[in-house]
């Protein structure tokens, strides 16, 4: 018989059991009637000589080795009936622990989603990132620190010489929607990736129709008009027809042939941006995009790298021989004669490999501070949900002493009613868990939501997986442990014969009374450390939304025009066309009733920027003054559409055209910078290091500052974006713990009021005042609130420092936030504890001396 | 009581005895009890506390096999009897536990003789 069978044969293995001890018990019987004992006596002698039948049953059933499966099927049936038996202790119980176990599953949810989970490619541990791919788009300056992004021609130069890498592969990092049309039909949104030859298989993604790009296709410019899609781009646009391959797709201007599809389930090398269509590099120049230089330029560094490591080589191996070969190309680029400045900088550059398997990705960069944050939090929150419950089983738990006492009386070990009892906690768990999965699963769409507010949502599977199961199938265990553990060893340490007379458990209520005040104390400590946190990202929050931009953001529309599907020449001589179509919607737009102004422009608010050096005439360059300036190009409407005012000079107007002189609009900081003491008006200035154009600006106004590039140009990576989630969810989370904790004191109290009804009968009948009743129970409470203070403030106060990067313009002691905190849960702890205090005053005397 | 000519057993020593017992063929739990007080003259009692939870333990690991058949009393009772393993099992076992005693008797004995 398997155990399984031996588990299901149980009622006949018991009945068995039984039958085989009972003939015992009559042989013995007889044995003993048989040399003249009377019956009545002989089963007297029988049953003393046996002592607890029960006991030697349990013991068989031990030896069987069955036993804890069937003790387990036994327990879950038994922890099942007493949680059936008490629904408001169960119910409170699996609401927190779902809100718990659920915030926890979200988070992690994201956390895995954008920091942990590999790429959906061939041996993911292999691939080595070039820089951290925490940058996109493109940079022509001399390398000088970490270095992020590669050019085309360093690309090609370091795999030929390599040993590290059995294949190295490139992606374009700018990211952003573009137009194609398939078969002459409109043009649609898509993402399309420019990828190197070596791309498809470095990675080992396989194609799943046709082709995918190959060596061949990367090779001269223009050489290799094809494109792969990916699955599910196929799937919509194509319904899955496998005749799609072959069809001609149009990317802006130029027409490519579909070569492919891509395995189902790659969504290309960027998490959280998935890619429809990729295309060779060497389409490069044929594919437009802001800021593009042609891949023919040395510096003109826009790519992504990543290899695969040869086996045996280790990544320790692998960074040496990449950073000497690093430096060698590079200085064969500055040719034979570089300047002083080029080879300083050049020292000083270097490349960090990073594991490349999880992919690069903007959410990571702008995520990964907040998530860890929201993580702690959550945990906490999780802890104080923990000792919520931990203290009503201990409650319950002495509710229930003589329940306890008897089973061991009657046999039943120690480990085995902790074990018992550790069961019904786990059920509770297991129950809070899987309503916590449940909620996770919408709440994580929905705080992705939150974090990246845009009208597409962001491409991220967040169906739970392996992990997340296993994270969450683990927290459930832990927090099992965390609040069944305690309760369970209090519960069976007690005293056999008070505690079957007795059952209140009056010996064991004081230790009781102490655990579960320790763990008031430690809910309201840490209710405040969030709350505090919660407050401090709120404040920073409210001085972020009401930083002075510099500029009307009411009633400001921003549209935007793809030149090069409306069929405007790009990067020849003829572009001026482009601008003289911008220059005719300009005046047409300003005529449309209703429009005040209206301009265009390169950039708007929050969207980048391109930055240069400036040199004046007449101003030296200086070590310390770099002349880095932010630059955007803008219609004439420009200013007075943004509401940025006028401070000196004249604006752009009709008058400047292509012909007419170069002239410049600039900010006051700028004029400040470069003409501390004069006016700016009337210099000249060109752009670049060594401008191709000396002097060739002419500056005819200076405007107030606006904040441009980002509001917070002070914090390492803040948005507003992630500084709402995290100000949103710290308080949602805040008040949740402080909900939590009230519950936790409201219980507390009012079963101590219960177990004390006598005392206070006996109290009001000897004279005492209602309200000294009162004040004698809220007095316990404001000692343990304030411990709880004692303890919070300082962990509080110490730990908000690691988030000052995180604040804008608040310090991370500032006092209101710290003074709220406390007040909300003073007030919400004391109001917890009135409404039993209120309760035992109504008591009546004569009543209260009846109960027991 | 006879408690003055009991004395605890051995770990592992029960389980050799009732499985000697068994070899001689199929018996109950009651007979088995009988039967080693017999063999041991009178000087070893099993309780039923250990001997069942014991027989259940030999059974679980197959050394043991089981069937009710009618006792000598006419009642149906539970037989025990040992296995091809239970077999092979005993001979290991009993070869164990001779070397074990030899041993164990040829140092006493030498402390003995060091001390007279």
């Amino acid at each position: 018989m398997s155990w399984l069978q031996r588990l299901f044969a149980r009622r006949h293995m018991e009945s068995d059991l039984e039958k085989e001890l009972q003939f015992h018990f009559e042989s013995q019987v007889a044995d003993k009637m048989r040399s003249g004992i009377s019956e009545v006596e002989a089963r007297r002698l029988t049953r003393l000589e046996f002592g607890g039948i029960e006991q030697i049953k349990e013991d068989c059933r031990e030896s069987r080795g069955t036993m804890w499966l069937e003790s387990l099927v036994q327990d879950v049936r038994y922890g099942l009936r007493q949680l059936r038996k008490s629904p408001d202790f169960t119910f409170i119980a699996i609401l927190s622990l779902a809100l718990g176990i659920g915030a926890n599953t979200a988070i992690f949810t994201l956390l895995n989603a954008i920091l942990l989970r590999p790429l959906p490619v061939q041996m993911p541990s292999e691939l080595l990132l070039f820089g951290n791919g925490q940058a996109q788009g493109s940079t022509s300056s001399i390398p000088d620190g970490n270095t992020k992004l590669f050019s085309y021609s360093f690309f090609h130069d370091f795999r030929q010489k390599d040993t590290s890498f059995s294949g190295i592969a490139a992606v374009d990092s700018s990211q952003f929607a573009t137009k194609a049309a398939i078969g002459g039909a409109a043009y649609q949104t898509t993402h399309v990736d420019l990828v190197s030859g070596s791309y498809f298989s470095v990675l080992g993604v396989p194609a799943f129709l046709g082709r995918t790009i190959s060596e061949s296709d990367d090779g001269a410019d223009g050489a290799g008009p094809v494109a792969v899609a990916s699955y599910s781009w196929f799937q919509r646009q194509f319904n899955g027809d496998p005749s799609a391959v072959g069809k001609t797709i149009r990317i802006q201007s130029h027409d490519y042939t579909l070569v492919g599809v891509a395995r189902p389930g790659f969504y290309g090398y960027t998490v959280g941006q998935s890619t429809d269509l990729w295309i060779p590099l060497s389409m490069g120049k044929a594919f437009s995009r802001p800021g593009w230089n042609g891949l023919g330029d040395k510096f003109f560094q826009s790519l992504y790298l990543f290899g695969r490591l040869k086996p045996g080589v280790t990544a320790t191996q692998a960074s040496t021989e990449t950073n000497l070969l690093f430096k060698q190309i590079l200085r064969s680029y500055l040719g034979p004669q570089p300047s002083q400045k080029h080879l300083d900088e050049l020292a000083h550059a270097s490349v960090q490999l990073n594991p490349g398997g999880r992919g690069v990705s903007y959410l990571r960069y702008a995520f990964s501070v907040p998530l860890e944050i929201l993580m702690a939090i959550v945990a906490l929150v999780l802890l104080i949900a923990c000792a919520n419950i931990a203290n009503m089983l201990l409650a319950r738990g002495v509710a229930r002493t003589r329940e306890v006492a008897m089973r061991m009386a009657l046999g039943a070990s120690r480990r085995r009613i902790v074990l018992q009892l550790l069961t019904e906690s786990a059920l509770l768990a297991f129950l809070g868990a899987a309503a916590g999965i449940a909620l996770s699963w919408k709440a994580s769409v929905v705080l992705l939501r939150m974090a990246a507010p845009g009208p597409d949502p962001v491409p991220l599977n967040l169906t739970p997986d392996m992990a997340v199961l296993g994270f969450t199938l683990g927290v459930a265990v832990v927090t099992a442990l965390l609040f069944g553990m305690l309760p369970a060893f209090r519960a069976t340490a007690l005293e056999f014969t008070p505690a079957l007379k007795d059952g209140r458990g009056s010996s064991s209520s004081t230790t009781r009374g102490a655990l579960a005040r320790s763990l008031m104390v430690g809910q309201v400590a840490l209710s405040v450390v969030l709350l505090v946190v919660a407050g401090l990202f709120v404040r920073s929050l409210i001085n972020l939304s009401a930083v002075e931009t510099g500029f009307d953001k009411r009633n400001v529309l921003i549209f935007s025009l793809d030149s090069s599907t409306a069929n405007l020449p790009h990067g020849t001589p003829e572009e001026i066309r482009s601008v003289q179509v911008q220059e005719q919607i300009e005046d047409r737009v300003q005529n449309i009733p209703g429009v005040r102004a209206d301009g265009f422009a390169f950039f708007t608010f929050n969207e980048g920027g391109w930055t240069d050096e400036a040199l004046f005439q007449g101003i030296p360059r200086t070590q310390a003054n770099g002349g880095e300036v932010f630059f955007n190009i803008t219609g004439k409407g420009y200013f007075s559409t943004m509401g940025i005012q006028l401070v000196e000079g004249r604006l752009f107007n009709a008058q400047d055209t292509q012909m007419s002189n170069k002239v410049a609009v600039i900010n006051e900081s700028m004029a400040r910078h470069f003409f501390p003491n004069g006016s700016a008006i009337g210099h000249r200035f060109g752009i670049g290091e060594t401008p191709d154009h000396p002097g060739e600006k002419e500056v005819i106004g200076v405007v107030k500052d606006a904040k441009y590039t980002s509001l917070a140009e002070e914090q390492v990576d803040g948005s507003i974006a992630t500084q709402s989630l995290i100000a949103r969810l710290s308080s949602f989370f805040g008040i949740i713990a402080v909900f939590l904790g009230c519950i936790g004191i409201y219980g507390l109290l009012s079963y101590s009021v219960a177990r004390r009804t006598n005392e206070f009968g006996v109290r009001l009948a000897l004279g005492a005042r209602s309200h000294m009743l009162l004040w004698m129970i809220l007095r316990e409470c404001i000692l343990l609130l304030v411990i709880g203070l004692a303890l919070g403030v300082p962990v509080a106060l110490s730990s908000t420092r690691i988030f000052k990067s995180l604040l804008y313009e608040l310090s991370p002691l500032d006092p209101t936030a710290i003074f709220i905190a406390i007040a909300a849960v003073s007030i919400m702890t004391i109001a917890a504890a009135w409404l039993p205090a209120r309760r035992a005053t109504k008591i009546d005397p004569m009543q209260a001396l009846r109960t027991e | 009581m006879k408690t003055e000519d009991r004395f605890d057993l051995p770990q592992g020593t029960l389980d050799l005895l009732i499985m000697r017992v068994v070899a001689l063929g199929p018996i109950h739990g009651y007979a088995l009890a009988q039967r080693i007080q017999q063999m041991s003259r009178e000087a070893l009692q099993v309780q039923q506390g250990s001997l069942y939870p014991a027989l259940h333990r030999l059974e679980y690991k197959k050394l043991l096999a089981s069937n009710w058949q009618p006792s000598e009393t006419g009642r149906e009772a539970k037989f025990y009897e040992l296995t091809a393993k239970g077999r092979a099992h005993l001979k290991a076992e009993t070869k164990n536990w001779k070397r074990l005693t030899d041993v164990v008797g040829l140092i006493l004995q030498g402390t003995m003789e060091g001390i007279s």
